[in-house]
């Protein structure tokens, strides 16, 4: 191949699909928005959205309310599953929610949130204040039922919000006895970041104190824990003017954090990490300047602004070759959704643990690192496990073909498990594979498809999307 | 949460940090970086006799070897297995004094050093105290269920270690400890740990995540790389991705390197990719994902190559690390802890002869804002006990005095304490323990009584000049060509010795 050829290629590659929102969606781009914004496509997803436009997707996905559709997960004993009895339970619960969901946006972006604004259920107890703030995520994932819904209320309700309490020691900041973990993180992971994109620090530590001042005086009303609530005491809270941000007052909560979100590095610090959700290749300025006034000018709500960015031709970028990282929850909640299965026992949630990304437990108050790193040395081990170990399951038994040609193999491998994303080169490795592979007994044969099966849904090409 | 089937460790680190990966740098840079890492499988049976002894050839061992891999496999084997050893050996030497591996072991959450380390001279604890009125140690042993903080021999006369890292303290179970690697502190013979008790940079910064960057790449600026990441870039192997290793579901960003190899190992045994219910005969999964690995991407797509280059490298690392084992446990490690894990497969890494010159551990939960007393304690003496069997688990296999452990924390804490804890603050101890170290109180102590303008201990020692003395006395090589803004000030006297 000539030098140019080759330019030519990689550069059709990277380049984005091309056409707006309005042009009509091949399977390749359902698939897209379906793994961008969501756990993958079923197959009636494809049916449904190819040869629709990708705005009309994404109006569905911004306009439907929370509904789950198929069979209801189980303990491996078939008993209906215990959240605050049991943590495996609790992130099972949600992993089903993932894998049900109609609209598929509410879940992905719920768990968004929950990296955003992360708590971690080894520091909170009882469970029943997690899955408080489960819903509390949910409702601004959910413009279905809340078209309105801003990241103003998000930090509002946050603040106050019991697991965040306790996550971040808020109910231990009072008067005289200012703890700053919670008011740092608003700063520094919530709302602003160190710095801006020039590296100009975005606040001091003063700011920092002064804000915890401002926050102070919130407690944990836990009598009921099902109904828990956080409240304010005015009497533990830290009177007195602060200075926030160069602004004086005498500050409560909301007060200071919408000073905080007033800052200029607001709205470029959220915009970023949302595009980044569903987007590799950074916004230009235009685009950027575009969203930041959407964000701006409609009183920080959410729904015009996910319009904006999941209606962004680059969504369709390097169609041909995927070019984002799977994460651990994605690819699990995919793999239940590729190959049609319903949730029968806690073996998602126990790859997990291994995978390293335990929904409920991040590892730190920033959520998890997460991008290329997901993919390491162990992980690589953990994803292809998962993938073999679910094709075990007798509901999914591959059929014995006697005399079946080696790429009539890989071919039927490919459907059985949701026909996913392939490159030429990999099937060409299959298809030797199959061909080298024993097949006298049906045994051999059952292990050869598993196997092809295995190996695209946890190989290589399965990470990306 | 019950841990899955292949797995060794338990999750049980509250505050795992999620950090970068031996390519991040690569897939962030230019794409003159983006060629496929270079394939080399070793016959596992190799390693076992490494590098005393000439692997022997069984039929075994051939059949599993071709199996194992394409064409290229068997040529490098067969044709010649001297040249398989040489390039292994190349791989080894690469890094200069040979005999000097490297422990690094980060403590999550900014560890409250003025907690482990208590200043006992009159008016310094009186500020002491006065400073923490509830969370101050009393001088002297452990009373009953309170902790106290006990009076270092030598160079340490003015300071006490708070009783939970103490050996024959009531609460250390007299499995030994932090005490008798102290020794008589005076740096010689059996002084075998060095405290450091302020060590930071100036203007702290109290952000966990960008403290933490600035210590893992060591550097104030926006590094990429590690720190020992750009001494494997110098100094390294270009081949052996055990040169470095982090016990751990992910590579340490202290490690991560523009293009030397290294590697994330969580534990030992059960290598490989493995496929329920099949035969060696029917499927080699690990041999098939090497052959998949090898599919190429556009250069520009940094997550499918990220994807088929970690899973070439865990083909790669999988038919290494097959021929080591893990050895029986030597007493003293505490039971079913993590760290303890951690610490033994660092030792058998350690002691494999496979190349290995850094491990990076990350272990803990540290950010004691509140109930620091409960959560501090437990941790320190676990700390305290791991440490001392770890020791014991190297001079078992021979090599400790190879070995230089250091313990660090992105900051210290606050001076005075909040309700039940303590907010995050600077200057945090660090100390490297082995015998090859010269022992005792190798840092000034800035002063309870003199904190800076923030309230938090003043920085005496900057980090990047005890990374200048572990290059520049230990791995070997010049610390201006991996540390920015070098030579720092050197610390008093050598670090050895």
């Amino acid at each position: 191949m000539s030098p140019r050829l080759l330019t030519r290629r990689v550069h059709r590659v990277v380049r984005p699909a091309g056409g707006g929102p309005a042009r009509k969606m091949n399977e390749r781009m359902v698939d897209r928005m379906f793994w961008r914004a969501g756990f993958g496509p079923t197959e009636a997803d494809r049916k449904r959205w190819t040869g629709k436009s990708a705005s009309s997707l994404v109006e569905f996905m911004l306009s439907t309310p929370q509904r789950l559709v198929g069979t209801a997960a189980t303990r491996s004993d078939g008993t209906p599953l215990q959240p605050h009895a049991s943590d495996t339970d609790m992130v099972t619960e949600w992993i089903d929610r993932m894998v049900r969901s109609e609209n598929p946006l509410v879940e992905r972006l719920t768990f968004f949130w929950h990296r955003h604004l992360a708590t971690r259920r080894s520091d909170v107890s009882p469970p029943q204040l997690m899955t408080i703030q489960n819903s509390l995520f949910r409702r601004f994932a959910d413009f279905g039922s809340n078209p309105n819904a801003t990241y103003t209320d998000l930090m509002f309700q946050v603040g106050e919000d019991p697991a965040m309490l306790r996550f971040l020691t808020g109910e231990d900041n009072r008067v005289k006895r200012v703890n700053e973990n919670y008011a740092r993180e608003v700063m520094e992971l919530f709302c602003l970041g160190v710095t801006d994109a020039a590296g100009t620090p975005n606040y001091s530590e003063d700011d920092v104190r002064e804000l915890a001042k401002a926050v102070s005086g919130w407690q944990i009303n836990e009598d009921d824990p099902n109904n828990a609530f956080g409240y304010f005491t005015e009497n533990r809270w830290e009177p007195g003017p602060k200075t926030v941000l160069g602004r004086t007052a005498n500050f409560k909560h909301r007060d200071a954090v919408e000073v905080v979100m007033q800052h200029r590095s607001h709205a470029p610090f959220l915009i970023t990490k949302l595009w980044h959700e569903f987007i590799v290749t950074p916004a230009d300025s235009a685009t950027q300047a575009d969203l930041e006034r959407t964000y701006l000018r409609g009183g920080r709500k959410l729904r015009p602004l996910l319009e904006r960015i999941l209606t962004h031709p680059l969504m369709f970028e390097s169609l041909l070759e995927p070019n984002m990282v799977k994460s651990p929850v994605v690819f699990a909640a995919g793999l239940m959704r590729q190959l049609g299965l319903s949730i029968v026992d806690d073996r998602i949630a126990r790859s997990l643990v291994t995978l390293e990304q335990e929904p409920y437990d991040p590892p730190t108050v920033a959520g998890w690192e997460g991008g290329l790193t997901w993919l390491n040395t162990n992980s690589t081990l953990g994803r292809f496990d998962l993938a073999q170990r679910l094709l075990t399951d007798t509901r999914i038994t591959p059929q014995d073909v006697d005399g079946e040609a080696p790429a009539a193999a890989v071919d039927r491998a490919h459907t059985a498990v949701g026909r996913p994303w392939m490159a030429p080169g990999t099937r060409a490795a299959l298809v030797a594979y199959a061909t080298r592979a024993p097949v006298t007994r049906s045994r051999d044969r059952e292990i050869r498809q598993r196997a092809l099966r295995a190996f695209m849904l946890g190989g290589p090409d399965g990470q990306v999307m | 949460m019950s841990e899955a089937p292949f797995e060794h460790l338990h999750p049980d680190d509250a505050e795992r940090i999620a950090v970068s990966c031996a390519d991040c740098a690569r897939s962030d840079s230019a794409a003159d970086e983006l060629t496929p890492v270079d394939h080399m499988p070793i016959p596992v049976e190799a390693l076992a006799g490494f590098p005393d002894g000439v692997p022997q050839v069984t039929r075994h061992n051939r059949r599993n070897f071709l199996r194992n891999g394409a064409v290229g496999v068997a040529a490098v084997y067969g044709a010649s297995r001297i040249d398989w050893m040489r390039a292994f050996e190349a791989g080894v030497a690469e890094g200069a004094p040979a005999n000097s591996q490297l422990v690094m072991i980060f403590l999550n959450g900014g560890m409250d050093g003025l907690d482990v380390l208590i200043p006992h001279e009159a008016g310094e604890y009186a500020a002491y105290q006065t400073a923490r009125p509830g969370l101050g140690r009393p001088i002297g042993p452990a009373t009953g269920t309170a902790s106290g903080s006990v009076a270092l021999a030598g160079t340490g006369g003015a300071f006490g270690l708070a009783t939970p890292v103490l050996a024959g303290a009531n609460n250390n179970d007299a499995t030994g400890g932090l005490d008798t690697l102290w020794g008589d502190g005076s740096g010689g013979v059996g002084s075998d740990l060095a405290l450091f008790p302020a060590v930071d940079y100036t203007p702290p910064n109290l952000s966990h995540f960008d403290s933490r960057r600035y210590w893992f790449t060591g550097s104030l600026e926006n590094e990429q790389t590690g720190w020992l990441g750009r001494w494997l870039d110098t100094y390294g192997s270009k081949e052996n991705p055990l040169q470095a290793v982090s016990i751990s579901g992910s590579v340490s960003r202290q490690i991560v390197t523009r293009g030397a190899p290294v590697a994330a190992i969580r534990g030992l045994g059960n290598v490989g990719f493995q496929l329920t219910g099949a035969s060696s005969s029917q499927v080699d999964p690990t041999g098939e994902i090497g052959t998949l690995s090898g599919v190429l991407a556009a250069p520009a797509n940094d997550a499918l190559n990220r994807s088929r280059t970690s899973y070439g490298q865990t083909v790669d690392v999988a038919r290494k690390v097959a021929g080591i084992t893990q050895g029986a446990a030597p007493p003293g490690y505490p039971a079913n802890n993590s760290l303890s894990q951690r610490l033994q497969t660092a030792a058998a890494l350690l002691g494999a002869g496979i190349g290995t010159r850094i491990v990076t551990i990350d272990w803990g939960s540290f950010d004691t804002h509140g109930n620091q007393r409960a959560a501090l304690d437990p941790q320190l003496r676990v700390l305290s006990a791991a440490l001392a069997a770890f020791r014991d688990d190297l001079t078992a296999r021979g090599i400790e005095q190879n070995v230089l452990t250091v313990v660090f924390s992105e900051f210290g804490r606050r001076i005075k304490e909040n309700s039940s804890g303590t907010d995050h603050g600077a200057a945090g101890l660090v100390w490297v323990m082995g015998s090859a170290v010269r022992g005792g109180m190798r840092g000034d102590h800035p002063g309870v009584a003199k904190p800076d303008n923030r309230g938090n201990l003043q920085v005496t020692t900057d980090f990047r000049s005890v990374y200048q003395s572990l290059i520049a006395e230990w791995l070997g090589g010049d610390p201006g060509q991996i540390l920015k803004g070098s030579p720092f000030p050197a610390i008093s006297g050598a670090l050895l010795g």
